[in-house]
């Protein structure tokens, strides 16, 4: 490693860092006009979140008496650049990762963990009986989604490692070759409910409504996050924003990995088709990202925590697994000969 | 970059010392962004008691919620699994005991009918 590559990846963490929070705003500001629009209701304009932000970081940034302050005020911290870590090891479209061949997928499981991790620090540091409700909270949906969450990215894995794939958890790997390909009939239907598991945990990882019982303002006044104001909580909201971003481009780089620079005919390199791929991309994200959160948010009401709980480890563990079986029929029935031409030709 | 630095783990991989590069760069670049934030509050006053919709606060030993409470969510989820494992903790070592012969016994079971067959 020489000088010139800490420097690139330094600069290339800054704007990567920087492109996750203007994105992860921007949508936020998209979700919210499109859940009023939904709901019959005009809703903010789609700068909204950025004056949220500035309006946040005007105001007083109060530290509870209670609180343990050194804790209680580097949590956000932690949270925005633990959220902004989790982006230099993936794709942006055509933008290869800051850090790749760095870092896999089993890397960021971990890494989703810390930014939550953060929240529950924060909230127990509070000192107030609603923040440390919904710590507690936080945990127990913590352990609740990582069981499907993990058995998603085994799944895909195990079908790359089968095809003889180097680096199986690597995710420029698992972008390079998506999980739609070799698949027979059995092998959509299960990679399909693999997408849909993902979808449903991404509101859970991000909590949203139905699985925001941390925060649950109308019960426990913002939970985790009662007790913060001011600047802090604006550097929370940012790294809700940039976690957001991080779900997307982790669906994305899964189960929707293509470009559309050579389906337009754009020469492979250039300016234009870069441009062009990072516009897909964005298209890409806001989509996954509509559909998994808006949609959902806007549809559900907030479950209580035990049924958040059951609804991860039972019925989306079951599909996940179930999902998995499918994989595995599919590529052992790929070998038969009848298969492919009754079920198969996709 | 130096190949050297990446932690083989069998299938997986990682580079412990860029991602602390990493969280440095985005450490750094949080509390630049932080900086321009309103620093102040007033110190001692009303604004520093916490939220509690109004109520006073009584004692504040009292005013914790105790850690055993954490995984309620988790246990009231599952307490068609918990349920009948808690009762089956009597803390009798005889019952204890039985629970182990007998499940030496199905695995004993277990591999004799498979190196019969």
């Amino acid at each position: 490693m020489n000088g010139m590559d800490i420097l690139m990846a330094v600069i290339g963490s800054v704007l990567v860092m920087l492109f996750g929070i203007f994105f992860g705003l921007v949508f936020k500001g998209i979700d919210r006009v499109l859940s009023a629009r939904m709901q019959a209701r005009i809703g903010p304009r789609v700068r909204q979140p950025f004056w949220d932000v500035g309006k946040l970081f005007s105001k007083e940034n109060i530290i509870p008496e209670n609180a343990v302050k050194w804790m209680f005020s580097s949590a956000p911290v932690l949270g925005l650049a633990s959220s902004a870590v989790m982006l230099l090891y993936l794709p942006l479209g055509p933008l290869a990762p800051v850090l790749q061949g760095h870092g896999d997928i089993i890397l960021m499981l971990y890494l989703l963990v810390i930014p939550s991790l953060a929240m529950v620090t924060g909230g127990f540091a509070s000192g107030s009986p609603y923040a440390a409700v919904g710590a507690q909270r936080e945990m127990v949906m913590m352990m609740s989604y990582e069981f499907p969450l993990a058995a998603v990215v085994v799944s895909i894995a195990w079908k790359l490692n089968v095809f003889g794939i180097a680096n199986p958890f690597s995710i420029t790997s698992i972008a390079s070759n998506p999980i739609w390909m070799n698949s027979g009939i059995l092998g959509i239907i299960g990679s399909a409910i693999l997408l849909v598991v993902l979808i449903i945990v991404t509101p859970a990882e991000l909590s949203k409504i139905p699985f925001d019982a941390p925060e649950a303002e109308t019960e426990i006044v913002g939970g985790l996050l009662a007790e913060y104001s001011g600047r802090n909580l604006g550097i929370f909201y940012l790294a809700d924003a940039v976690k957001t971003i991080v779900m997307g481009a982790l669906l994305v780089a899964i189960f929707f990995p293509w470009g559309i620079a050579g389906i337009v005919g754009l020469a492979a390199g250039s300016v234009g088709a870069i441009a062009a791929d990072i516009a897909f991309f964005l298209l890409k994200l806001f989509l996954v990202l509509f559909v998994s959160v808006t949609v959902i948010r806007t549809s559900f009401a907030r479950l209580k925590i035990d049924q958040i709980v059951y609804t991860y480890w039972a019925p989306l563990t079951i599909a996940a697994l179930f999902g998995l079986v499918l994989i595995i029929w599919d590529l052992n029935l790929l070998g038969i000969e009848w298969y492919p031409q009754v079920l198969g030709g996709w | 970059m130096d190949a050297s630095l990446t932690l083989e783990t069998g299938s997986g991989f990682w580079t412990p010392v860029l991602l602390l590069l990493g969280l440095v760069v985005c450490i750094v670049l949080v509390l630049i962004i932080r900086a321009f934030g309103e620093k102040s509050y007033k110190r001692g006053t009303e604004q520093t008691k916490p939220f509690l919709s109004g109520n006073a606060e009584g004692n504040k030993d009292a005013m914790h919620v105790r850690a055993g409470n954490i995984y309620w969510g988790f246990l009231e989820a599952l307490k068609g699994y918990y349920t009948p494992t808690v009762g089956a903790h009597t803390g009798d070592v005889t019952d204890y005991l039985i629970w182990y012969i007998g499940v030496m016994a199905v695995v004993l079971g277990i591999l004799l009918v498979g190196v019969l067959l």
